[in-house]
């Protein structure tokens, strides 16, 4: 995957501003950013449902336009955390829908293995289902052709923790036999999680591409602790807040190092 | 895109149900209508409205005979209102109204060329236009055997056919603006002033003076359904909507894989 220069300008308003990047084979990257930052914009570019009004997209090695974007989906799986499927259908036939439009079967091992694991409502129609069971049948639809390529856009908004972390699981497998995922999150624990790089994106400039793990050193995490005594913020840390609660004391620092430790 | 054509089929299946009874019932109740008003005291009655009215119920004289009625009671003047409203929930429901709830989005995202998707959908248009022309069609068959009389089947099948041109015409149009722009509020718009303005023209053309001139830019004056009935087909009509068509289909292929979708 490969943009450049790319722009995209509604009216006065430019969502994305000269953003250039690359995603190389088996990479699996972190999109973050704020609502609004310019995320969803890129990922339409991207798949050919907006035209950039600057710059280039490649998806293996062919520009993507809007007329033939159609000729690299077969090669992409996608999903996004508020997708609209077809209220008409019920589950099972939505997920034929789309497993006969890529001229596969939904008869598969990786389809009944998805099936189990993230357990959805197949057989109910698909406007009786909440957002979060209509989130896992889009994952389900994304993952179960074993894509080259995997474009998610806020996939796990909808879900309970324990589905994300399925859904974390499934990204490492499809990482593990060599796909590409680009998924963009305003969750960056998440991103941290799975993804190798990560792309920063605010008021639709790129405004950092950076390894994951560098990141997490970086970004450091929010700690709030309730304790019957006393205690102060391990070296290092950063305190925010520390007050008297029902019982003891709450603490609030930010802390970048993986181990912790209090004192009294 | 035969797996789009079925799934809007599918997803239609109550807007096919239901406007197939309606039209079914519809043909039905004018065609068992028909004692009541062939008989020659509705004809003074009528003889002594204001023309303006007569404009708006038909000539008179066509009632004497069963097709020269149907022709100017039901698909001359009721039929095409139906028809036009069924034409614009039609395509305005596939077109804008599924992109506005993001699933043209999510059906764009599948591995189908966009050219595929408008032409599935609007093959899906042309059957659904089909079956509910042929449900007014039985309708009137069955009002035909409750009053026991007889109609040549010709007269019925040019008028269905006819019908079908004529609202498959009209719901390209819609479709075309509709799945080119993306808009509602242009594809609306222009529906309904097609629809209203078409409607206007057909039924004050023959009464108000100044009107008549402009009878030709209504939708419906190409489709006289008394002179079909009677037989006599304008084969410029046919053209005129199959011109139609063909453009609305060229103008969705070319303009609707070269825009941005929401």
């Amino acid at each position: 995957m490969e943009i450049k220069n790319l722009s995209k300008t509604y009216g006065g308003f430019t969502a994305v501003r000269n953003a250039s990047f690359s995603v190389k084979n088996g990479e699996v990257v972190g999109f973050v950013g704020l609502n609004g930052a310019g995320k969803s914009t890129t990922i339409n570019m991207l798949l050919g449902f907006q035209k950039p009004s600057q710059g280039e997209v490649y998806l293996f090695n062919k520009k993507v336009t809007l007329p033939r974007a159609h000729k690299s989906h077969k090669r992409i799986g996608f999903a996004t955390g508020d997708m609209s499927l077809f209220d008409g259908m019920t589950g099972a036939q939505y997920l034929r829908f789309v497993a006969r439009s890529y001229g596969s079967s939904t008869k598969t091992e990786n389809f009944k293995s998805l099936v189990e694991r993230f357990d959805p409502q197949l057989n109910k129609k698909l406007s009786t289902l909440s957002r979060g069971i209509k989130q896992k049948i889009a994952l389900i639809a994304a993952f179960m052709t074993q894509p080259d390529l995997i474009i998610l856009d806020e996939p796990s908004s909808g879900l309970d923790p324990l589905m994300q972390q399925h859904f974390l699981e499934l990204v490492r497998e499809a990482s593990q036999r060599g796909a590409t995922v680009f998924m963009s999150s305003h969750y960056l624990n998440e991103v941290i999680d799975v993804c190798s790089r990560v792309l920063l994106i605010k008021n639709g400039e790129l405004v950092k591409d950076i390894p994951a793990a560098e990141l997490e050193a970086q970004a450091g995490k929010l700690v709030r602790v309730v304790t019957k005594r006393k205690v102060t913020a391990p070296k290092g840390a950063e305190l925010v807040d520390t007050q008297a609660v029902t019982g003891g004391y709450a603490l609030q620092f930010i802390y970048k190092d993986k181990s912790l430790r209090l004192q009294e | 895109m035969f797996n789009v054509f079925l799934k809007t089929l599918r997803d239609k299946r109550y807007f096919i149900l239901g406007w197939s009874l309606g039209l079914l019932f519809l043909g039905f109740m004018m065609t068992s209508f028909y004692p009541s008003f062939s008989g020659g005291q509705i004809d003074q009655l009528l003889d002594s409205l204001p023309p303006a009215f007569q404009g708006l119920v038909g000539n008179v004289q066509d009632w004497r005979e069963l097709p020269g009625y149907l022709g100017s009671q039901l698909f001359d003047i009721r039929l095409p209102i139906f028809i036009s409203i069924l034409s614009i929930l039609l395509a305005i429901g596939l077109t804008v109204g599924e992109e506005d709830k993001g699933q043209l989005r999510t059906l764009i995202a599948l591995p189908v060329s966009r050219r595929k998707i408008a032409f599935g959908k609007w093959l899906a248009i042309v059957v659904i236009c089909l079956v509910a022309s042929l449900a007014t069609v039985v309708g009137v068959e069955i009002g035909i055997a409750v009053i026991q009389k007889t109609l040549d089947q010709s007269v019925i099948v040019r008028l269905g056919l006819f019908t079908w041109l004529l609202v498959t015409a009209l719901a390209t149009i819609i479709y075309a603006i509709g799945l080119s722009t993306g808009k509602r509020a242009i594809t609306t718009g222009v529906a309904i002033i097609v629809a209203i303005g078409s409607f206007l023209l057909s039924t004050f053309g023959q009464a108000v003076d100044w009107l008549a001139d402009y009878e030709k830019f209504s939708f419906f004056y190409y489709f006289p359904a008394v002179n079909i009935a009677k037989d006599i087909v304008d084969w410029g009509n046919i053209l005129f909507y199959a011109v139609i068509i063909v453009l609305g289909l060229l103008a969705t292929l070319i303009f609707f894989p070269r825009r941005d979708v929401k």
